[in-house]
C-alpha cells in the first residue's frame, strides 16, 4: 500500500481552468507532484498561483479539468470534498485562525470534530505539533495575543494535526514583517526535511531555490516553465522567466 | 482634570479649581430662587425659620464675594493671578470649603422645596375627592386611581417584550441558519433543494415581515388565529380563551422581532473574515460544522449589541399591540384616559413609564453585554520584536509571560 502511494503522484493537475467573471485566471494548468516532493509555485502577483493553489483543495471550485488526489478526482461533482480535503493541510497567508478559540482549540477542532478523537488524546497530538513549530506553552494562549510569526506557525500546528499527506502553503510569509518570516520559514523547512510533500506559493526566492525540489514558474494564468531549483535560478530557458527572476538573482542576499 | 482621574472622587474634593466662584454662584442663586419659593405642607424648614433666614443670607454672602472677586479681576486684569487676595493658597482653600457649604445648603433648600413640595403635591392629589385641575396633580392622581390598570398593562409590556424578544431571539437564529445556506459541493440534489427552499424562505419572511407594519401584522395574526380555531368548530368563548389578545400579540411581536433580528444575525455573521470559514473548510470541516463551530459563535458575539437593542425596540413597539386590544401600557393609558377625559397628562405618564422601562432595559442590557465581552485581546505579548530578537527557541523559554496569560484568560472569563 505504501509502496503503491508512493510510485503514484500525491495531486496530479489536469487541464485546470478558472475564470472570475471575464477573466480566465487558469488557462490550463498541467503538472504533479510526487510523494515528499516540495513544489513552489512563483510568479508574478496575478498570474494565478494562488487561485491554482486553492483549485487543489476545492476553495476554488474549477471551471473544468481535473484534480486528482490519490486517484480521486476532487472536480468531480459530488464528491465529498470534505473528506479528501482532511487529508490536504493549507496555511493562509492571513493565518485564519479560529478567534472564538485559544491556540490548543484551534487544533484540535478538526481531529475531535472529524475524527472522533477525544479530547485528551488531540490535545496530545495538538500539543506535540506545537512542539515542533516552538509554541507548547503558548497552548492556552488567547489567538489575538500572538504576533503574526506565531499565529502562522500555530496554523501550521493546527494543519498537521489533521496528519495531512499533502501540505499547501499560500504565501505563508506574505503578511508577516520582515524579520520574523525566517521563523515561519524555519519551520517549513524542518517539515520539508522530514519528508512532507508541500505546495508552497511563495516570493521568497531563497527558499524556493534552497528547499524546494521541483519550481513552478506562472505566468498569465499558465505554467511557463518548470525543473529542478538548480535549472531555473542558474539557466531558465525562457526570457521572462529569467526577467521575473533577475530580480531575485541579482540580490545578493539570495 | 488630572486629579479627577488620578485620586476619583476624594482627589476632584482635595483640588482647588479656577471656577469656583462661577459655578457655585450659579448654584447659590438657585438655592436662593428655591428659598424664595412658597413652603409646602412638608416643609421641614417651616419649623426653623431663623436658621433658613442665615442659610438665604450665606448664600447671598457668597454671591457677593463672588462679585468683588469679579469686580477685583476685572479691575486688576493684568496681575490678578499673581496679586490677588483671591488667589492665595490660603483664600483658596477657604473658597473651595466655603463653595462645599453653599453647595450643602442649596441641597438643603432643593430638598425642602422640590423633594418635600413634590411629595406634598404626591399626598394631597392622592388624598383629592375628585381630579385635580393642575398637570401635575392630575397626573399623580390620575396614576394613583388607575394604579392597578396601569400596574396591568407595564406588567403585560414588560411580559411582551421579554417573551417576545426571546422567543424571537430563538426563531431568529434556526431563521438565519436557513438564510445563510449555500450550495455545497458534497450536497445531493435533495440538500440542494432544501437549502434553496430555505433560503428562499427566510428572504420572504424577512422582507415580508419587515415592509409592513406591525400594527397591521397584529390584526391580521389575530383575526387569522380566529378564524382558524373558529373552523375546527370551536365556540366564540372557546377560541377567546385560548387565542386571546395577549397570545396573539405575542406571536406578533415575535414573529416580527424574528424578522429583524435575523438580519441583525446575519450582518454578524457575514462581518465574519471569510478566511475564518476557509480555514475550517481546508481541514475537512463541512459547512454546517464550520458554520456551528467557528463562524456562528463569533457572528453572535458581532451581533450582541444590535440584538440586545431589539429588547428596548420590543418595550416600545409593543404599544401598537394595543390595536387587537391587547392589555399593555398603551391600552391600560387610553382607558385610563378616557374615564377621566384628560388626555394629555395621562399619555405624558404613559411615556414617563415607557422611558423607564427602557432606561432600565438598556443599563441592564449593557451590563450583561459587559459580561458577555469576551476578554479584551490585552496587552500584545509576543510582539514582532519580541519573537524576532529571541527567535523560535525564546518563545518556549518565558513561562512567566505564558501564566500571565492564562490568569488574563481565567480572569476575563470569569468576569
Amino acid at each position: 500500500m505504501a509502496e503503491d502511494t508512493k510510485a503514484q503522484p500525491v495531486i496530479r493537475v489536469e487541464g485546470l481552468r478558472k475564470s472570475f467573471g471575464a477573466h480566465e485566471v487558469l488557462k490550463g494548468i498541467d503538472f504533479e507532484v510526487m510523494p515528499g516532493e516540495v513544489v513552489t509555485i512563483i510568479g508574478a502577483s496575478g498570474s494565478g498561483k494562488s487561485t491554482l493553489l486553492r483549485c487543489i483543495n476545492l476553495l476554488e471550485t474549477p471551471d473544468s479539468g481535473h484534480v486528482w488526489f490519490h486517484g480521486e478526482d476532487l472536480a468531480a461533482e459530488h464528491v465529498d470534498v470534505n473528506r479528501l480535503r482532511e487529508k490536504i493541510g493549507m496555511v493562509f497567508q492571513g493565518f485564519n485562525l479560529f478567534n472564538n478559540m485559544d491556540v490548543l482549540d484551534n487544533c484540535t477542532l478538526a481531529p475531535v470534530t472529524l475524527k472522533k478523537m477525544g479530547k485528551a488524546e488531540a490535545a496530545e497530538v495538538a500539543l506535540s505539533h506545537l512542539e515542533e513549530v516552538g509554541l507548547a506553552d503558548f497552548a492556552h494562549a488567547d489567538v489575538n495575543s500572538l504576533s503574526g510569526g506565531q499565529k502562522q506557525r500555530v496554523a501550521i500546528a493546527r494543519a498537521l494535526c489533521m496528519k495531512p499527506d499533502l501540505m499547501l502553503f499560500d504565501e505563508p510569509t506574505s503578511a508577516l514583517d520582515p524579520e520574523i518570516v525566517g521563523e515561519v520559514l524555519e519551520v517549513m523547512r524542518s517539515l520539508a526535511h522530514d519528508g512532507m510533500t508541500m505546495v508552497v506559493v511563495t516570493h521568497e526566492m531563497a527558499f524556493a531555490k534552497n528547499v524546494s525540489d521541483k519550481v513552478v514558474f506562472m505566468d498569465n494564468g499558465v505554467i511557463a516553465e518548470q525543473g529542478s531549483p538548480k535549472q531555473m535560478f542558474s539557466n531558465p530557458r525562457l526570457p521572462r522567466t529569467r526577467e521575473f527572476l533577475s530580480r531575485y538573482l541579482d540580490d545578493p542576499e539570495n | 482634570m488630572g486629579s479627577t482621574t488620578k485620586g476619583g472622587l476624594k482627589g476632584f474634593l482635595a483640588a482647588d479649581h479656577r471656577y469656583v466662584f462661577l459655578g457655585t454662584s450659579v448654584i447659590a442663586l438657585m438655592g436662593m430662587w428655591l428659598s424664595m419659593q412658597p413652603r409646602s405642607t412638608w416643609s421641614f424648614l417651616a419649623g426653623v425659620y431663623t436658621l433658613e433666614v442665615v442659610m438665604y443670607y450665606v448664600l447671598l454672602a457668597w454671591v457677593v464675594v463672588s462679585l468683588v472677586a469679579l469686580v477685583n479681576k476685572l479691575v486688576r486684569w493684568r496681575d490678578y493671578a499673581g496679586a490677588s487676595p483671591f488667589t492665595k493658597p490660603v483664600a483658596k482653600r477657604a473658597e473651595r470649603i466655603a463653595s462645599y457649604v453653599v453647595w450643602a445648603i442649596s441641597a438643603v433648600l432643593f430638598a425642602d422645596r422640590a423633594i418635600m413640595g413634590f411629595c406634598a403635591l404626591v399626598s394631597s392629589s392622592i388624598a383629592s375627592d375628585s381630579n385635580p385641575r393642575d398637570f401635575l396633580s392630575s397626573m399623580v392622581y390620575m396614576a394613583y386611581e388607575g394604579r392597578g390598570v396601569f400596574a396591568r398593562g407595564i406588567a403585560s409590556t414588560i411580559e411582551l417584550a421579554i417573551f417576545g424578544t426571546a422567543i424571537a431571539f430563538f426563531l431568529a437564529i434556526l431563521l438565519v441558519f436557513l438564510r445563510i445556506q449555500q450550495i455545497d459541493r458534497p450536497d445531493n440534489d435533495f440538500v440542494r433543494f432544501l437549502k434553496v427552499v430555505g433560503c428562499g424562505f427566510a428572504k420572504v419572511y424577512s422582507a415580508v415581515l419587515r415592509g409592513t407594519p406591525m400594527m397591521v401584522q397584529a390584526m391580521i395574526f389575530y383575526f387569522a388565529g380566529f378564524a382558524a380555531f373558529r373552523s375546527t368548530g370551536m365556540s366564540t368563548g372557546e377560541v377567546s380563551a385560548i387565542w386571546s389578545t395577549f397570545v396573539a400579540g405575542l406571536v406578533t411581536i415575535s414573529l416580527n422581532s424574528t424578522a429583524y433580528m435575523m438580519e441583525v444575525l446575519r450582518g454578524g455573521i457575514e462581518s465574519v473574515d471569510p478566511g475564518q470559514a476557509e480555514a475550517a473548510r481546508s481541514l475537512g470541516l463541512s459547512q454546517w460544522q464550520a458554520m456551528t463551530k467557528v463562524v456562528f459563535p463569533q457572528g453572535i458575539k458581532n451581533a450582541i449589541p444590535a440584538l440586545s437593542n431589539e429588547l428596548v425596540i420590543n418595550i416600545k413597539d409593543s404599544s401598537v399591540l394595543s390595536v387587537i386590544g391587547v392589555f399593555d401600557l398603551m391600552f391600560a393609558t387610553t382607558t385610563v384616559a378616557g374615564i377621566y377625559y384628560r388626555q394629555l397628562e395621562c399619555y405624558v405618564f404613559a411615556a414617563i413609564c415607557y422611558l423607564i422601562l427602557t432606561m432600565i432595559a438598556s443599563k441592564i442590557l449593557s451590563a450583561l453585554s459587559k459580561r458577555l465581552e469576551v476578554r479584551n485581546p490585552g496587552p500584545v505579548l509576543g510582539t514582532s520584536d519580541v519573537a524576532a530578537t529571541t527567535g523560535v527557541a525564546g518563545d518556549k523559554a518565558d513561562p512567566q509571560r505564558v501564566s500571565a496569560l492564562h490568569d488574563q484568560k481565567r480572569d476575563g472569563t470569569k468576569g
